[in-house]
């Protein structure tokens, strides 16, 4: 299947009601460098929007900010229609049990067990029991395909173990909304199949609103139902190309297709001109 | 140190508040850190205490036995340790041992995105991770502190009885003759000083790392050093306020 065909069968279940993550204009400076550049986007109910760029063009920074841990320069995000940016801690910790988060790194706590790091937001925020936590811990770790893994530490598995552990995490209290950071980097092809599958179903099947920041471009446009891609170089933290994935294709911008074809040579600014770089290496202008 | 006392002022919050809104303490997680603080440095707090016991007493031998006082060593170890030596040992010795590790432990979480995955759980890390610690630390360094002490005790007595021919009685006795009640409580006084001290600097410390292992490395060592100096200077103006008052 060509990634044009799988595209076609992309449903778009949003663009009704109100969004369900709203940004308006947001800019971020960090070390004297616009990291998020007047961005501005929303994401309905049950879509899959997908944030992909070049490395440091700072995806995962624009995800910070969405989901509150670093403050935006200037800007707004509203997030289940609720302003986010002037929240203090307690507030954000209300709208923080809508949303699940699956960090690059898997971020498990390491002194506790596969089944602990599970059961922690059900523990923290429900009132179930230790009997039922243990459930539903097993439920989310059969999603995943970890069953039988929650007596170990995290630093008894694979990375992409950890990884999928950390998915199971996220979706621990049914969040309306998850945000993943790289949810496929180290899993091999059938995991990787397995997650973008678990995506699918809980937008479309259950409504769950997805954010996933990517650099797979076959995991990209199968999950996907809208993509933003940010520049790097002069378009640093820029949104240069917005769609849907049938757009994004059709978009002639030549990175956004250098980017989404792998190309080695192209516009993305990657490495020095062969003049630039004789230039820069004897010091002379 | 606006961050320090803010994160003093936290502690307390969710020691003293939190609970009654429905943000209670986890006592297993408290009981592990009893564990790892506390009960896992026993045996070397023990041990260097009954060398420094030891050292004392052959030391004060020497120069009391010029004078044909050897009777006093006792009392010399009894009163130096409960009040200054103790406490201030077993400081050094969980600094070393349990600080650090602790601010090693908090840096790693954070590098590794632990703590802000914490936070983006609605879960407060000073809550979480801190509050369970300070508590531990609390219990555990005034209890390390009479082990130290009795340990102490028993190294000075072992010079006294087989270098000294002192018997055992007669060691108690002037033990006991030297000291006063509130020579422990003013010691125990000391290292529950010490401990919120030690505590909270490595805290502090660990949550404030910046930069991979090398700002882990970094932040250890400004814990251990800045968590002696706070001790000493402590512990200086503690034996002031008990010697004047």
């Amino acid at each position: 299947m060509t990634t044009q065909e799988r595209i076609t069968t992309v449903e778009n279940p949003g663009a009704e009601g109100e969004p369900v993550i709203e940004v308006q204009n947001l800019f971020k400076k960090l070390g004297g460098r616009m990291v998020t550049n007047g961005v501005s986007f929303k994401v309905y109910r049950g879509d899959t929007m997908i944030i992909m760029g070049g490395s440091g063009c700072g995806k995962s920074t624009l995800l910070r900010q969405i989901i509150g841990s670093i403050k935006p320069t200037s800007g707004s995000i509203k997030i289940f229609g609720e302003e986010i940016t002037d929240m203090n801690e307690a507030e954000m910790g209300r709208i923080s049990k809508r949303f699940g988060m699956l960090f690059q790194s898997g971020a498990l706590l390491q002194s506790m067990t596969v089944g602990e790091n599970v059961a922690l937001p059900l523990l923290e925020h429900s009132d179930v029991d230790e009997e039922i936590a243990e459930l539903v811990v097993k439920m989310k770790l059969e999603l995943v395909g970890l069953t039988g893994f929650e007596d170990l530490k995290p630093s008894e598995i694979s990375g992409g173990m950890k990884k999928r552990v950390a998915l199971a995490r996220a979706l621990a209290l049914d969040p309306e909304l998850l945000f993943s950071d790289e949810p496929t980097s180290g899993l091999d092809p059938v995991m990787t199949a397995v997650v973008d599958q678990l995506t699918q179903d809980l937008t479309r099947k259950l409504g769950m609103t997805a954010v996933v920041v990517t650099h797979d471009m076959t995991s990209a446009f199968r999950i996907g139902t809208k993509m933003i891609m940010l520049g790097t170089g002069q378009m640093q933290g820029k949104i240069i190309a917005e769609g849907t994935p049938q757009e994004i294709l059709k978009n002639p911008d030549p990175m956004l297709q250098q980017f989404i074809k792998g190309e080695a040579d192209g516009p993305i600014p990657l490495r020095l001109s062969k003049g630039d770089y004789l230039k820069r290496l004897l010091g002379t202008n | 140190m606006s961050s320090y006392l803010e994160l003093n002022f936290r502690i307390l919050y969710w020691l003293l508040v939190g609970p009654f809104r429905k943000q209670p303490l986890r006592l297993n997680h408290i009981f592990q850190q009893i564990i790892r603080i506390g009960v896992e440095a026993l045996p070397m707090s023990c041990l260097t205490a009954f060398s420094i016991g030891l050292t004392l007493a052959m030391q004060a031998s020497h120069e009391l036995g010029k004078l044909g006082a050897n009777m006093y060593v006792p009392n010399l170890v009894a009163v130096s340790l409960l009040r200054e030596l103790g406490p201030l040992l077993i400081g050094v010795i969980v600094i070393g041992r349990s600080g650090s590790a602790v601010t090693a432990e908090l840096g790693t979480m954070r590098v590794s995105e632990e703590i802000e995955a914490l936070g983006v759980m609605a879960i407060n890390p000073v809550r979480f991770l801190v509050v369970p610690r300070f508590i531990a630390m609390l219990i555990m360094l005034p209890v390390l502190t009479i082990f130290g002490n009795y340990l102490g005790m028993v190294g000075g007595w072992s010079i006294c009885h087989f270098a000294l021919d002192m018997n055992t009685a007669g060691y108690i006795m002037r033990s006991v003759e030297a000291t006063r009640l509130s020579d422990l409580y003013s010691g125990l006084c000391k290292s529950f000083v010490f401990a919120w001290l030690i505590i909270t600097i490595a805290c502090h410390a660990g949550l404030r790392v910046e930069g991979g292992a090398e700002g882990v490395g970094i932040a250890t060592t400004q814990s251990v050093v800045h968590s002696l100096v706070a001790i000493l200077m402590a512990n200086a103006v503690l034996t002031g306020l008990f010697f004047f008052f």
